[in-house]
């Protein structure tokens, strides 16, 4: 049905569009196969102009109907008419799409082939999610279409358009006086569609930086980050200072922080070997802590935009070892920082982040740098996650057992969390290791080994104190 | 034939060199070889190298050893198998030309077969000869479907050649040549050629001619010709082109002689034998099916779109009256004479009680000055416009009633308070002045736009009742809406009340229905609803209580709207009405329907009063004239008609549209008449004359709806190019290619980037079309001026993604 349509609104297009293979094609459907070629083009052509006969027929049903588009309905009233029984099953309501299948490659000569496309429907997802509101129906309003000859600017008017000379042309090409039907009218082209696009983007950005705040902006990154040349370290304190400090950057957070992501992103991706660009990362931490600790500056509204570079440096598994542990722990007191200062105003934000770390420590093939991160990163989110991440959660347990394996590198990861523990509680002054044959120790020592694992269990044994303390941490 | 054609005119496309061979040579040959080498020859000093293959490959088939020589150039003809009997019709073309190259081809060609019948010897060639039917030369003549192609393509370029004063002259002519020769090729199946030759030439046709073309490229067999209506137009009637004098004797001269009018890399084309047997087909279809009407006006006086009124079928189109053929319109129109176009009298008591009630408000609002003369309302007469008497009319009533005055009275406050709309002081003001934007203020309406949202199928029809508190919408899905544009609840009466308890009005108000809201739909229809129109009775003092509907269902309907539902149905078409419209008066109604009549029924009859048959096409619109003594008709065989109402009669035919007419309106003042075509083009038509005023163009695509302002000065038109568009009846009009000071007044914001010269040449928009309101995505259904002179326009707005 939607092929006659096409026809119909294709005027300039030729006749011989019913080819007689599509007579050949039903003929062989009905088992006849000796069809012969002046049969199946005679049939052909008498086909094409028994459907032009319906579609002129229902053009006049379309025309009445005021409508430019041909419907199915349109084509059943003018079968009606003609007094051939309609097309049942046909609903303009619900026109069928015609795909194109994908070449056949065994039969070239097939062309190409159309099929009416057959939507599955998942009922389970129709009877869960769709809710059927039923349309309010039709409803009027009225408004000005002009008030004395002259067109109102009011949001139920378009917009006044100066007519420019392509705006001319447009009009004028489907006008010409033999084109009748215009599949769409004229006066909205994609030209102007386009336009308007372009209008509203400018709407968006209206706010539009100072000469000086762009000057500021570019002295302030080749400050930090010189692309030429080594950094001044003068320079660079002053910059922080002055983002530290200074009112009025306001309108720059946004770019700032674009900046650092997009920093911090391309020297990850990089893969940071060099001592150089250990230190790039550095300063986009210490650009993040400066941002955080400006009291002049909303950083609320960006901190989703603040995570993702501080996580990222947090935990990424390749950092060059030997400034690792220093860049984790910056990373981990920014964080820390950043946490202290937002947690009251925006309470899910804790948990979150906590979440994301205890991903990287308890999932399974990470690598010692990226544990050695997220422990760091539970320190600085507080007590409470260490004892979640560590003890519940069996972090300890975890990267015991392969520190237990002798794997390389593990000393920082160790010393993390011994930090980690030692936030959980104070070591005492004098130690006194755990007596396994004291019986209440002994339990102790169990229980140790329990949560910690063999590895730190061992570690903490020499301090019952201190282990008691964990243990009781664990515990309350 | 028309009487002008010179004798001289029998088809004489035979070269006499080729036809002396042809004679000397004939009694020295004897055997077959001989005779299929003569053809042969022939055909190749022709061109014809498809028939020549033909030919040939038919002789090696019986006669092996004939030695054929290969023709110098490739054959580009795809005729490699050819049925016999099909050789035959095509040796047929030259057999008789070539014997008899002086006479008449109709006579001669029983004699040829004979002559050829004799001599030949080969059994096949013989039974070959004798398979020829019977048939006329002059249709074997038309087979070669070379020499249509040469044919046309020199007569084009012979028209596009011809001296500039000529060029719109000519330039008809090429259409129904055009579609004789497709025609002609079909119908000896030649569908290949016959294709190529539309692929070739349609093109340069097509801006003005598009739809019929399209409909003939549709017909590809021979069977199609015969029952095919277009075609057989074609075939039957003949085609009228006027012409004048000293055009139509250039016509002649080049189709007899092939002089004059030197085309542009035509060559020789024009004077070689190819030329001649070309010019030859055209005569034929000049002779059987064109009519010129050769006019003695000098050819400069004539306006570019005249040949829209003066070219077509005129014959069948305009109505046949009295016995003698009447094939001019304009002769048909003047035949009928004098229409009765002033307005229509009011009955003496109907009068006087109006000046008293007027006379009374007068005293109350002590106003001595304000007018209490009815006659103030009405349209000051026109001088040379005969007023009907009250027994022209159709019988209505003798009594008067309440509502009768009311409307009267109303007629008289709003022509007190109309605003006045005076496109003329448009003309002359230079708008970007202050007293230009005063102007403009005087000269053009205010529109307010009902937007229909969410209409889902469609919105066929909306109007508005004229005193505005209703608006019906028909729909596609069947059923009409009602609004109430004031906020007042529509209510109906409840069912269950006993017709023994109704005694006074309040009794009658206690069965009204409870609550209720300001829509309302009606349920009846069982086809999409065309059209809808509220009755004219309460005029713009009360509302209306009735509403007729007009559906694909053959019926028309009539609603109460006191009760709200169906009161009658009328039946009597047998296809889907297209419109209705109720006479000015009310009581009468007519309606337009897909089976090719208008008819006039009278509300209290189930059957039509008169039947207006005469339309050789869909009646589509319909619409009365203002002293409800006329009906006019728009129709899809693109012309418009007036009727007389009472008589039944045609009185007036309207034809220069090039598509179907889709809608009319009367201007208030009963002069013009206002159709727009699916040619969006707006015609403005004088009655009296039944001559074309003015051809209005601007729209982009259909025009739906058409309305005069009440002073008759202004047009406004919506179309389904989502515009608003106002028109200036009085200003002269014409094409904006002239200079234009004044431009389009777009958006208020116009008159500041008026001054662009660089207007594309093809901009379409005649100088009278004041302002152009563009909405968004809304096709404008219905125009309509209240009695006030404020312009409500409707229609659905599109929303993107749906459509």
């Amino acid at each position: 049905m939607s092929k006659q349509n096409i026809k119909a609104r294709a005027p300039t297009q030729l006749t011989g569009i019913y080819k007689a293979d599509s007579i050949r094609d039903v003929a062989e459907s009905l088992n006849i196969t000796n069809l012969s070629d002046n049969v199946a083009s005679a049939l052909a052509s008498d086909v094409e102009y028994r459907i032009h006969q319906v579609v002129e027929e229902a053009a006049k049903f379309m025309r009445h109907a005021r409508r430019t588009t041909m419907t199915t309905a349109d084509i059943d009233n003018a079968l009606r008419v003609l007094n051939i029984e309609p097309l049942y099953g046909h609903t303009p309501h619900n026109p069928p799409t015609f795909r194109r299948a994908l070449p056949f490659p065994n039969l070239q000569s097939a062309g190409s082939v159309y099929f009416v496309e057959d939507e599955e429907i998942d009922f389970d997802r129709v009877i869960r999610e769709e809710k059927l509101t039923l349309p309010k129906g039709v409803s009027w309003t009225a408004h000005w279409l002009a008030v004395e000859g002259v067109q109102p600017l009011i949001p139920e008017n378009p917009p006044a358009i100066p007519r420019d000379p392509d705006q001319d042309l447009k009009p004028g090409s489907p006008a010409r006086p033999g084109t009748i039907f215009p599949p769409t009218p004229p006066s909205d082209g994609p030209h102007q569609a386009a336009k308007k696009a372009a209008q509203q983007q400018q709407q968006l950005v209206k706010q539009v930086l100072s000469r000086e705040l762009q000057l500021y902006y570019t002295r302030l990154t080749s400050a930090l980050l010189p692309t030429s040349g080594t950094a001044d370290p003068a320079k660079r304190t002053a910059a922080l200072a002055s983002l530290r400090h200074d009112a009025g950057l306001q309108a720059l957070l946004p770019y700032i922080v674009r900046w650092v992501g997009e920093g911090v992103v391309a020297a990850l991706r990089g893969g940071v070997q060099t001592e150089a660009d250990a230190r790039v990362l550095e300063v986009f931490l210490d650009v993040i802590g400066a941002l955080l600790d400006n009291p002049t500056l909303f950083v609320e509204p960006y901190l989703h935009q603040l995570l993702p570079p501080l996580l990222s440096v947090l935990l990424h598994s390749a950092l060059p070892p030997a400034q690792s542990t220093h860049l984790r722990t910056a990373a981990a007191q920014t964080l820390a920082h950043l946490l202290t200062t937002y947690a009251t105003t925006y309470p899910s934000l804790p948990p979150r982040v906590m979440k994301t770390l205890l991903l990287a420590l308890l999932a399974q093939g990470r690598s010692a740098g990226t544990r050695e991160g997220a422990v760091r990163g539970l320190v600085g989110v507080g007590r409470e996650a260490v004892r979640k991440g560590l003890l519940e959660g069996g972090g300890a347990r975890v990267v015991g057992a392969e520190c237990a394996e002798g794997r390389e590198g593990t000393w920082s990861i160790v010393d993390a969390v011994m930090d980690a523990l030692r936030v959980l509680s104070p070591p005492s002054a004098q130690p006194m290791p755990l007596n396994p044959a004291n019986e209440e120790d002994a339990r102790a020592v169990a229980q140790l080994r329990d949560q910690l694992g063999d590895f730190f269990a061992q570690r903490l044994m020499d301090d019952a104190a201190w282990a008691r303390g964990v243990l009781s941490g664990g515990e309350s | 034939m028309s009487a002008a054609t010179p004798a001289a005119s029998t088809p004489e496309g035979v070269s006499p060199s080729a036809a002396n061979t042809t004679t000397t040579s004939e009694p020295a040959y004897t055997s077959t070889s001989a005779i299929d080498k003569l053809v042969l020859d022939y055909l190749r000093s022709r061109g014809l190298k498809g028939a020549e293959e033909a030919l040939k490959e038919a002789i090696s088939a019986t006669t092996e050893e004939q030695d054929v020589p290969k023709p110098p150039e490739p054959s580009i003809s795809a005729t490699a198998a050819i049925p016999p009997d099909e050789l035959v019709k095509k040796l047929a073309v030259f057999t008789p030309k070539e014997t008899k190259p002086g006479e008449n081809a109709m006579k001669d060609t029983s004699n040829v077969l004979q002559e050829l019948a004799s001599m030949g010897n080969t059994t096949n060639i013989q039974n070959l000869i004798a398979s020829i039917p019977s048939i006329g030369a002059e249709e074997i003549l038309s087979l070669d479907p070379t020499d249509k192609h040469e044919g046309f393509r020199e007569l084009e370029a012979w028209v596009e050649g011809s001296l500039d004063m000529y060029r719109p002259e000519f330039r008809p002519i090429l259409f129904p040549i055009f579609c004789h020769f497709y025609l002609d090729l079909v119908q000896h199946g030649f569908k290949d050629a016959a294709l190529d030759f539309h692929q070739t030439f349609s093109p340069s046709l097509s801006p003005v001619h598009h739809s019929t073309i399209h409909h003939m490229s549709t017909i590809l067999l021979p069977i199609h010709v015969q029952t095919d209506e277009v075609a057989q137009r074609f075939r039957n009637e003949k085609y009228t082109i006027r012409m004048s004098r000293s055009g139509f004797s250039l016509l002649v001269g080049w189709l007899t002689e092939g002089v004059g009018g030197e085309a542009t890399g035509a060559g020789e084309g024009f004077t070689g034998e190819k030329g001649k047997r070309g010019r030859s087909a055209i005569m034929r279809v000049v002779n059987n099916h064109l009519r010129f009407d050769v006019t003695t006006s000098p050819t400069t006086s004539v306006s570019p779109n005249s040949w829209e009124e003066s070219t077509g079928f005129l014959t069948s189109v305009t109505p046949q009256a009295n016995a003698s053929i009447v094939t001019d319109p304009q002769a048909f129109n003047s035949s009928r004479g004098e229409l009765k176009l002033g307005p229509a009298p009011l009955s003496e008591e109907l009068r006087t009680e109006t000046e008293r009630v007027l006379r009374e408000q007068a005293m109350i609002d002590r106003d001595p000055t304000a007018q209490y003369d009815p006659h103030y309302a009405r349209q000051t007469t026109v001088p040379g416009l005969t007023s009907p008497s009250l027994s022209d009319l159709p019988p209505h009533p003798p009594t008067f009633k309440t509502v009768d005055v009311k409307r009267e009275v109303e007629k008289v406050r709003d022509a007190r308070k109309r605003i006045r709309l005076e496109p003329s002081a448009l003309m002359s003001a230079n708008l970007n002045t202050p007293q230009g934007a005063a102007a403009r203020s005087r000269a053009l309406p205010s529109i307010c736009c009902y937007t229909l949202h969410d209409a889902g199928e469609g919105v066929p029809c909306c109007t508005f009742s004229q005193d505005t508190s209703l608006m019906a919408a028909g729909f596609s899905e069947s059923y009409i809406r009602l609004w109430s544009l004031k906020g007042e609840k529509l209510k109906g009466y409840r069912s269950d009340f006993q017709s023994s308890s109704i005694r006074d009005a309040s009794s009658l108000k206690k069965i009204r229905e409870k609550g209720g809201s300001t829509t309302r739909k009606l349920i009846g229809h069982s086809g999409p609803v065309y059209s809808v129109a509220f009755d004219p009775v309460g005029g713009s003092a009360s509302p209306p209580r009735y509403l007729l509907s007009a559906s694909a269902d053959a019926t028309t309907r009539l609603w109460s709207l006191d009760t709200m539902t169906n009161v009658v149905a009328y039946r009597g078409h047998q296809n889907p009405i297209w419109d209705v419209q109720w006479s000015p008066m009310g009581i009468y109604f007519a309606t337009a329907s897909r089976d090719r009549t208008a008819r006039l029924w009278s509300t209290d009859r189930t059957s039509a009063l008169r039947v207006y048959a005469g339309h050789l096409g869909d009646v589509d619109c319909v619409q009365f004239h203002p002293n409800s003594l006329y009906l006019a008709t728009g129709s899809s065989d693109w012309t418009a008609r007036l009727w007389d109402v009472q008589r039944g009669s045609c009185v007036r035919v309207f034809i220069g549209h090039q598509g179907i007419v889709s809608t009319l309106a009367f201007s208030p003042d009963g002069r013009y008449l206002a159709t727009a075509g699916e040619d969006l083009a707006i015609n403005l038509w004088d009655l009296g004359s039944g001559k074309r005023i003015k051809k209005m163009a601007g729209h982009t695509a259909s025009v739906y709806s058409l309305a005069f302002s009440a002073e008759s000065s202004m047009l406004v038109s919506g179309g389904a190019d989502w515009t608003v568009r106002c028109w200036d009846v009085k200003s002269s009009g014409g094409s904006a290619s002239k200079a234009r000071e004044n431009g389009t007044l777009t958006n208020g914001t116009g008159a500041t980037s008026m001054e662009n010269g660089d207007r594309k040449e093809d901009s379409i928009e005649t100088t009278d079309l004041l302002a152009t309101f563009p909405t968004k995505r809304t096709p404008i259904i219905d125009v309509q001026f209240t009695s006030r002179n404020l312009c409500l326009v409707a229609g659905p707005y599109l929303s993107p993604e749906t459509r």
